[in-house]
């Protein structure tokens, strides 16, 4: 008689147990929704506006598109536009090499060479500059360059002001890719009595170019798409680009897409509706490029084991 | 005339240096030889006052609690911790007979000839082939055309060969942790060093790669010194000829293994060696 009571408490005790993990599972699982919900809104997030942006663009640049925008040259308001994809091209490459360089070897300096807690100057250097909205440093590149040194518009003045205005993401990006490779590597090379120099470029840094090519491609978007300082430095060119570096105008794409939207003819409408189309086409085009370029140099590494 | 050739000589000696050192000097002296070595990071001293003789052609293992400063030490025969921040070292070390503190020693001549393996596997972002011979195209040991036969025999002195032969462009990655250890030793080997140091080299590894590195380890000597820290005292046992047992900044206690762990004349030791430490 006396275990009747006693097992009533137990299975009571048991049910009650039951409930609760029930509840928690029911929590757990509610918690879990709520969760992945913001998830797929954050992604909505990006993926609509870019959605969005893609179609309006290629919308409007495909209907009644025309090769031959690739094959003339801007006349007034219409033609085409081979001389504004010429001069992007040319910009683009040679802020590449400039900011490039540079950038590099400022991150290089920072993560490598300096030693711990030094380089704090070019490190608070390239974060000012970073901070310069870009028509300042357009309207300082105006004055220094195209006024002061009398280099007129010109591609120099112009690859200048980017590379200036891009150099901080390549510095960071790249100290950053550096900072961020095991130290195995650099143990295991020093172990070997590789000089420091030839670990780095044999060893250290291959694992940080997905880190440093990514800054690089963020710079070429950039440069490709800014149109503040390029109107102070390259002003607007009808011609394609020469192999002069001062006192000749260059053209580039962000030019027609913003200058003609503003004018009455439809001529210029199509222009920079087709400018537009192009721009997009070529960033698409360097995406694709520079993943080619990381899955190259990633076969070896850690993170990369087979299909991906 | 004579002395230009000579010179030309010397130039063509400089581009393709290091003309794998000729075996260590077979004389009878110990690999190292510490002389009131003490070593120290920011003022504060890790280990004091060791004096400690290597003996060469031989497996030496040093054993201690967890933090006593094995590794410190360690790493201090082949100069990897010259670019430590705060690190000090006073007293002496010398590498058969040459001492590695006076400033007359180059490291990186320093580590080719003493090699070095970590307690985790750390092959470099290269393919298994490129892996083997980093060292020996780091000093420039060989020739392009040599380096294919320099991995292949490498990888089967460490019994790699027949697991990697068909994949040698690949990455390394994709290998078990012992087989990564084991491609770092071949690695390490491909240099032709005198002295092997590992760190805890098998305490990520299984226990039957661990068998097939302690195997590798003992079929090095004599021709190779090796200097192994473990914290594994079955391993001391196992594969060591020597066994140097550091305790509360000191070198308590060194000698052949069989004798440290029979008959310790120190309590420290004898305390340690019969239990476990951290
Ligand atoms: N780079 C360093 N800077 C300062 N102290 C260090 C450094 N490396 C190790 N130490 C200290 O030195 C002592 C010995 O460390 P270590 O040689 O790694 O010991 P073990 O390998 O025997 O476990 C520890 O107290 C550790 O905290
Ligand atoms: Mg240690």
């Amino acid at each position: 008689m006396t275990t009747v009571p006693v097992h009533g408490a137990t299975v009571s005790a048991r049910a009650h147990a039951t409930r609760s993990e029930a509840r928690r599972l029911v929590r757990r699982r509610l918690v879990d929704r709520v969760w992945w919900s913001l998830c797929a809104a954050a992604l909505l997030g990006i993926v609509v506006p870019v959605a969005w942006v893609l179609a309006g663009v290629v919308g409007k640049g495909v209907s009644g598109w025309r090769w031959s925008v690739l094959t003339t040259a801007t006349q007034g308001t219409g033609g085409g536009l081979a001389n504004a994809v010429a001069g992007t091209l040319v910009i683009v490459a040679g802020t590449l090499v400039i900011a490039g360089s540079v950038g590099v070897a400022g991150g290089v300096y920072l993560a490598e060479v300096c030693r711990e807690g030094r380089g704090g100057l070019l490190r608070g250097a390239s974060e000012v500059l970073a901070g310069v909205p870009s028509i300042v440093l357009g309207y300082v590149g105006y004055i220094a360059l195209v006024v002061h040194f009398h280099w007129g518009f010109s591609l120099l003045s112009a690859l200048l002001v980017l590379s200036a205005m891009v150099v901080p993401y390549i510095v960071k990006t790249t100290e950053v890719a550096l900072r961020n490779v095991p130290t195995a590597y650099r143990d295991g090379s020093e172990a070997l009595g590789m000089p420091r120099t030839y670990a780095l470029r044999r060893v250290v840094l291959r694992p940080a170019v997905p880190g440093i090519v990514t800054g690089l491609i963020l710079a070429m978007a950039i440069a490709i798409g800014e149109t503040a300082p390029l109107l102070y430095t390259a002003n607007w060119s009808n011609g394609y680009p020469s192999t002069h570096l001062l006192h000749a105008p260059v053209a580039y794409l962000t030019y027609p897409i913003w200058t003609f939207y503003n004018q009455p003819q439809a001529s210029a409408h199509r222009l920079s509706a087709e400018a537009a189309l192009l721009l997009v086409a070529l960033v698409v085009v360097l995406i694709g490029l520079s993943r080619l370029v990381v899955a190259r140099t990633q076969r070896h590494t850690e993170g990369h084991r087979g299909a991906r | 005339m004579v002395q230009l050739l000579g010179n030309d000589t010397t130039g063509l000696a400089g581009a393709a240096p290091a003309a794998p050192a000729a075996p260590e000097p077979s004389v009878a002296g110990p690999a190292f030889a510490a002389r009131g070595l003490t070593l120290s990071y920011g003022g504060t001293a890790v280990l004091a006052d060791i004096d400690l003789d290597v003996p060469a052609g031989a497996v030496t293992a040093l054993v201690g609690p967890t933090g006593c400063g094995k590794t410190t030490f360690l790493r201090s025969l082949n100069r990897m911790n010259d670019r430590v921040p705060g690190f000090r070292l006073s007293g002496s070390l010398e590498l058969f007979g040459e001492d590695l503190y006076d400033g007359t020693s180059d490291p990186l001549v320093v580590r080719r000839r003493v090699g070095m393996l970590f307690q985790r596997p750390n092959p470099f972002p290269l393919s298994i082939r490129e892996n083997v011979v980093a060292g020996v195209k780091a000093h420039r040991l060989a020739r392009r055309s040599e380096l294919s036969a320099i991995a292949e025999a490498r990888l089967r002195q460490v019994g790699l060969w027949e697991a990697v032969s068909d994949r040698l462009g690949s990455s390394p990655f994709r290998l078990s942790g012992g087989q990564q250890q084991l491609l770092c030793l071949a690695r390490a080997l491909a240099v032709s060093p005198a002295v092997l140091l590992l760190d805890e080299p098998t305490s990520s590894l299984d226990p039957v790669s661990t068998a097939a590195v302690e195997a590798m380890l003992t079929s090095l000597v004599p021709d190779i010194t090796v200097v192994i820290v473990t914290h594994n005292l079955a391993q001391a046992r196992r594969i060591a000829d020597h066994t140097a047992f550091f305790h509360q900044g000191r070198l308590a206690e060194h000698g052949p293994t069989a004798r440290l762990f029979d008959d310790p004349s120190e309590e420290a030791t004898r305390h340690s060696l019969s239990g476990h430490f951290g």
